[in-house]
């Protein structure tokens, strides 16, 4: 299949780079750090606890570490996310490669779709590196699965989310500088759309990326999320599928 | 019915208008030079031709398919190989060529990817990545991304540049090999030799506009300029010479007399030149004359 052809390439081609062993890098040293020490404030916390029954059965793996912990991963994929974005047109437009795929026998969406799951591969592996956070937490003690997975779909759909609007801005310009602080900034200021308004329905938090991501953390999945992010994802990919699709037009 | 037919084809970029009704028709089996000065639109056809463009006016018919209206069928017939050949350097070779394979959508790739390295002579660097090899390797790993899925139409934008001589004459050999087998070939060079050597035929393209297209014989005819030494060079032979009838020019540099002409006279110009001293008599190559003629006289 040649969407698949296409996105062994770019999950190929990412793991040549030095952006992309900085990224993995980067995302496990990050997300360990941040689990270390939420675990040992946890166990303060529950310590400090031990003298009020009550308040211990307050205390839940799912709000007080995972819920944090996905959160605080969810900020780390989004500073790294348009790192992986950035060269998935430039370079092509760069090394003029681009013309390998526009003169052969593949639409415009088969090249749209191969790059894009290149790149999320990239994240399914990062994310693959994380999975020692679940697994030592089920040694001792009794995660909620639902949160869980709830935790890894929010950062899979984020890093979707940034990933499509990073492969626009990068069929934009032959320069992965520019598509990549384009990306970051407008990713940035997608995140903190909901710090705006107190109000959760008003539009701009509705517009936010993080207000969708917050109940998907605790492992509540809604379906207005879900729509959101494929909505998201599907515009950003038809706006580069136009946009790839009028340089042979320009 | 023609292999490619191209029908009134223009292209504007903005204002500008980078190709203008261009019409022309290349046969199965045939070999095409385009041939024309930098930025004359010859990229930029080629470019329409195999769907990496869009063309503003006009129909491209390849292999009886339109290369607009069905592009994916056109381009499975089509190899192409750009002005800069679209490598990716961080891909060995046969890695790569195996990967362009399957963009084609060659049923077995990786034989096909070993059946053109052997073809075009990159065993011996099949395993190193692409980024490594020097240009003319480099080139060759272009040739073969588009013949890998064996195109009945091969358009090659300058083939032989940054090639040595050698090299280049493999490359010759082989276009020649791939004509014998049917294949139709457009090339653009701007090597003349390397067009009277391989084309049957040859378009000459002129600020977007098609000037001449004829075979190299009929072309070669109409434009002769004979370059004269001789040993003692003076204004009666000047006369002489312009006095004959069919010579449109003469030039004098010293002992080097060159004398265009309408048609062969030759035998006429030695004749007058021997009372001066004949030391040397050619026929200057008759194909970049035209060529200069006709695309000078529209920048004039």
């Amino acid at each position: 299949m040649i969407i698949l052809a296409i996105a062994g390439r770019e999950l190929r081609s990412i793991f040549h780079t030095t952006v992309g062993w900085l990224v993995i890098a980067g995302f496990l040293l990050m997300t360990g750090f941040f689990w270390a020490t939420m675990v040992s404030f946890y166990i303060v916390q529950g310590a400090d606890l031990l003298s009020n029954p009550n308040a211990a059965m307050q205390m839940s793996l799912t709000d007080h570490l995972l819920a944090p912990f996905f959160g605080n991963t969810a900020v780390v994929l989004l500073m790294l996310s348009p790192a992986l974005s950035m060269r998935l047109f430039s370079e092509e437009i760069k090394q003029r490669t681009l013309e390998l795929l526009l003169t052969a026998p593949v639409s415009t969406w088969e090249i749209i779709l191969g790059k894009f799951l290149g790149a999320m591969g990239f994240v399914g592996a990062m994310l693959l590196g994380t999975l020692t956070v679940p697994l030592s937490l089920w040694l001792w003690a009794s995660p909620d699965p639902g949160a869980l997975f709830g935790g890894y779909l929010s950062l899979g759909l984020l890093a979707a989310a940034v990933i499509s609007l990073g492969m626009l801005f990068s069929s934009l310009s032959q320069n992965q500088i520019v598509a990549v602080v384009l990306t970051f900034s407008a990713s940035l200021a997608l995140w903190i759309l909901s710090w705006v308004s107190e109000d959760p329905q008003a539009l701009v938090v509705q517009m936010s990326l993080s207000s969708h991501l917050q109940d998907l953390a605790t492992g509540v999945v809604r379906l207005s999320d879900l729509a959101y992010f494929a909505g998201f994802v599907g515009f950003f990919l038809f706006a580069t599928q136009q946009r790839v699709d009028s340089t042979r037009w320009r | 019915m023609a292999e490619i037919q191209v029908e009134s084809l223009t292209r504007r970029f903005g204002t500008t208008t980078a190709v203008e009704r261009v019409s022309f028709t290349v046969e199965k089996g045939e070999i095409v030079g385009f041939l024309g000065p930098n930025g004359a639109g010859k990229s930029t056809t080629m470019r329409i031709l195999t769907g990496a463009l869009g063309a503003t006016e006009g129909r491209v018919l390849v292999g009886g398919v339109d290369v607009f209206e069905r592009p994916t069928d056109a381009k499975r017939i089509i190899g192409y190989l750009p002005e800069v050949p679209p490598v990716y350097t961080d891909m060995t070779v046969r890695a790569y060529l195996r990967y362009a394979a399957r963009l084609r959508r060659v049923p077995d790739p990786k034989g096909a990817a070993e059946q053109v390295m052997r073809r075009v002579g990159l065993e011996e660097v099949a395993h190193r990545l692409i980024g490594h090899l020097s240009k003319g390797f480099k080139q060759r790993v272009g040739i073969a991304q588009a013949l890998v899925h064996q195109p009945k139409v091969l358009i090659l934008d300058e083939p032989t540049s940054g090639l040595d001589p050698g090299q280049r004459r493999e490359i010759r050999e082989l276009i020649q090999d791939l004509s014998a087998g049917e294949v139709t070939v457009i090339l653009s060079t701007h090597v003349l030799s390397e067009v009277e050597a391989l084309c049957d035929r040859v378009i000459i393209i002129n600020r977007g506009r098609i000037v001449a297209q004829d075979s190299i014989e009929v072309l070669a005819r109409s434009g002769r300029t004979v370059v004269l030494e001789v040993e003692s060079p003076d204004a009666s032979l000047t006369a002489r010479l312009s006095a004959l009838d069919g010579v449109e020019g003469v030039e004098a540099d010293g002992p080097r007399i060159r004398v265009r002409t309408a048609r062969d006279l030759r035998a006429e110009i030695a004749r007058a030149a021997v009372p001066a001293g004949l030391l040397e008599l050619r026929a200057e190559n008759a194909l970049e004359d035209v060529f200069l003629q006709l695309t000078a006289s529209e920048v004039a």
